[in-house]
């Protein structure tokens, strides 16, 4: 299983005060505070953590059916510049994240699975319908062509959780999709 | 506060953060702040604390956990408000 997450920074520092009262408190554990204020850079070690917080939420979903709004509840911890892991209860997720000075790309797995595939690409417009679209389009052409069949024939359907599914003739396929989008970027991870 | 007054001013309260304008006009008790209006995560945040800056409460994060929708957010709402 698999989640991904992209922030766009630009995106995040025009959107998000993090050094608004409480916000830090509602989100981070005392230890990710820690590694965010002994950072060179806190903005995009901000945006590193909550990458990957959502991408590990998004494998917490589809695992056990419930969605709930507590970014504290998954505890991040780094084990190098771009891996990490993601703590929540006794469950826990490795993180691979790609970055610059732009955006954020984070990736996570249940098992630390092979053979993901995955993309983080620019576009233009950020107005969030054609982000919809065109995250759609992409990934749906990576898919049908590593399937090799029409891409006429294959959709993609999200469930009532928010989750995305493949489709290939109305039948639900068994690859997991993650899509995210937000700001300039659109990224996806397909397993 | 009644019902409505309560849904009008949370109404006000997620305005600048939604990404969905049909979704929005249309808002009810059955709204997600995410799958309808949606709202970029971040900027939950900022609802719940825009929240507890309007109502003057706090809003600690077990009860955070459930307001994914409108409905959820009016139940601890009026659940902090009965406690003050």
């Amino acid at each position: 299983m698999i989640g991904n997450d992209v922030v766009d920074l630009n995106q995040a520092h025009k959107d998000s005060n993090w050094m608004r009262p409480r916000f830090l408190e509602k989100v981070f554990t005392q230890n990710e505070q820690a590694l965010i204020f002994s950072s060179k850079n806190e903005h995009q070690t901000v945006w590193l953590l909550w990458s990957m917080k959502e991408a590990a939420y998004k494998i917490y979903v589809r695992q056990f059916g419930e969605r709930f709004f507590n970014p504290k509840r998954l505890e991040c911890a780094f084990e190098s510049k771009t891996k990490g892991r993601v703590v929540i209860e006794d469950v826990v997720y490795k993180t691979t994240s790609q970055y610059d000075k732009n955006y954020i790309h984070t990736i996570a797995s249940r098992l630390g699975e092979k053979g993901v595939k995955s993309s983080c690409l620019k576009i233009e417009n950020s107005s969030i319908k054609l982000q919809s679209q065109l995250s759609r389009k992409d990934v749906l052409e990576a898919y049908s062509k590593n399937q090799n069949v029409h891409n006429n024939s294959v959709t993609i359907k999200k469930d009532t959780l928010g989750i995305p599914h493949f489709f290939q003739n109305n039948k639900k396929q068994k690859e997991t999709l993650s899509i995210s989008h937000h700001g300039h970027y659109c990224a996806y991870a397909i397993l | 506060m009644t019902k409505e007054e309560l849904i009008a001013k949370l109404k006000t309260i997620v305005k600048p953060y939604i990404q969905d304008e049909d979704a929005f006009e249309n808002l009810s008790e059955h709204t997600d702040f995410i799958n309808d209006l949606k709202i970029n995560s971040a900027n939950l945040v900022d609802v719940i604390l825009d929240v507890e800056d309007e109502f003057d409460i706090r809003i600690e994060n077990d009860d955070m956990e459930k307001m994914i929708s409108v409905k959820a957010a009016m139940d601890i709402v009026n659940e902090k408000l009965a406690a003050k």
